[in-house]
């Protein structure tokens, strides 16, 4: 169950319930019960009735009229020279507590 | 006198916007991090993927659960639904935990999209609720007595050789006969 279609694609993968909602939100809407609850059953089915590996089902459900959430997701375009700079330092940072947690695992 | 023909009805199916489209991940992933100095990350891909029919019927199988969300970690800094990027929040190993633990597990350590949503509900990224009430209505047979975590370790090498037989390795144990991968 995920909501990135092409990278999940990419690598291929048994069955694949594909929500096309923001990422975290890969198993229905928040607080959205009947959501989640039909989410699950697609996967379910997969799970039942698939015929061959790369199975992949649209859900039919959308996270809003609206598409233009999808223009806003790591919009690169927008960003400053400034910006660049401050997400590069950011990054360096990140990665660098990684590191650290990972070799003291 | 009649009121003429009926006007047609509108139809359900209508143009869509031409963005509307699935987010080309991968594409806008790769072009941010070029913007910022970094050499591209390689994506996971393989000339097949494995294939097996469910062997029973899933009103009698017994289904495991397998998430990418961590654990709360009290001492990993801020985990909460609005925090930024946390790295210290991470793991590297697999985890295990009971189904029936009601467990507290955050997404901070993942590159969700913060733009779009705010994690408040774990069900929408952790469907062990659902799963638990499927089992109640007998839609499947049952659920393993554990769930477990997977570490997102961008090391294809890690994931393959050690995160992954690891996984199969519990998820045997338990007498599973089918898992729901659930990344987020």
């Amino acid at each position: 169950m995920g909501c990135a279609r092409d990278i999940v694609e990419h690598c291929g993968v048994p069955r694949f319930v594909w929500s096309d909602f923001p990422l975290g939100n890969s198993a229905g809407r928040p607080f959205d019960a009947e959501s989640q609850a039909r989410t699950l059953e697609l996967a379910l089915r997969l799970l039942e009735s698939a015929p061959a590996a790369r199975t992949t089902v649209a859900s039919p459900l959308r996270w809003t009229a609206d598409p233009d959430w999808k223009r806003k997701y790591l919009d690169v375009g927008k960003l400053t020279p400034e910006d660049i700079a401050e997400r590069r330092k950011e990054f360096d940072v990140v990665k660098a507590v990684a590191k650290a947690k990972r070799e003291g695992a | 006198m009649s009121d003429g023909p009926a006007a047609p009805a509108r139809p359900a199916i209508q143009f869509a916007p031409e963005d509307d489209v699935p987010i080309r991940y991968m594409e806008r992933t790769r072009a941010y991090y070029q913007a910022l100095g970094f050499s591209p990350y390689r994506w996971a891909h393989f000339t097949d993927a494995p294939f097996t029919p469910l062997a029973v019927p899933l009103a009698r199988a017994r289904v495991a659960l397998i998430t990418t969300a961590a654990p709360f970690q009290p001492e990993a800094g801020d985990q909460g639904p609005r925090a930024p990027y946390n790295a210290a929040a991470k793991f590297y190993q697999v985890y295990s935990a009971k189904v029936d633990s009601k467990p507290d597990l955050r997404i901070s350590h993942v590159g969700y999209d913060r733009a779009n949503t705010v994690p408040e509900d774990l069900d929408a990224y952790f469907p062990l609720t659902r799963l638990q009430e499927a089992v109640a209505a007998g839609r499947i047979g049952g659920l393993t007595p554990r769930f477990h975590g997977a570490p997102t370790n961008r090391s294809h090498r890690v994931t393959m050789e050690t995160d992954a037989p690891e996984l199969l390795r519990r998820c045997r144990e338990d007498g599973a006969d089918a898992v729901v991968l659930v990344p987020s």
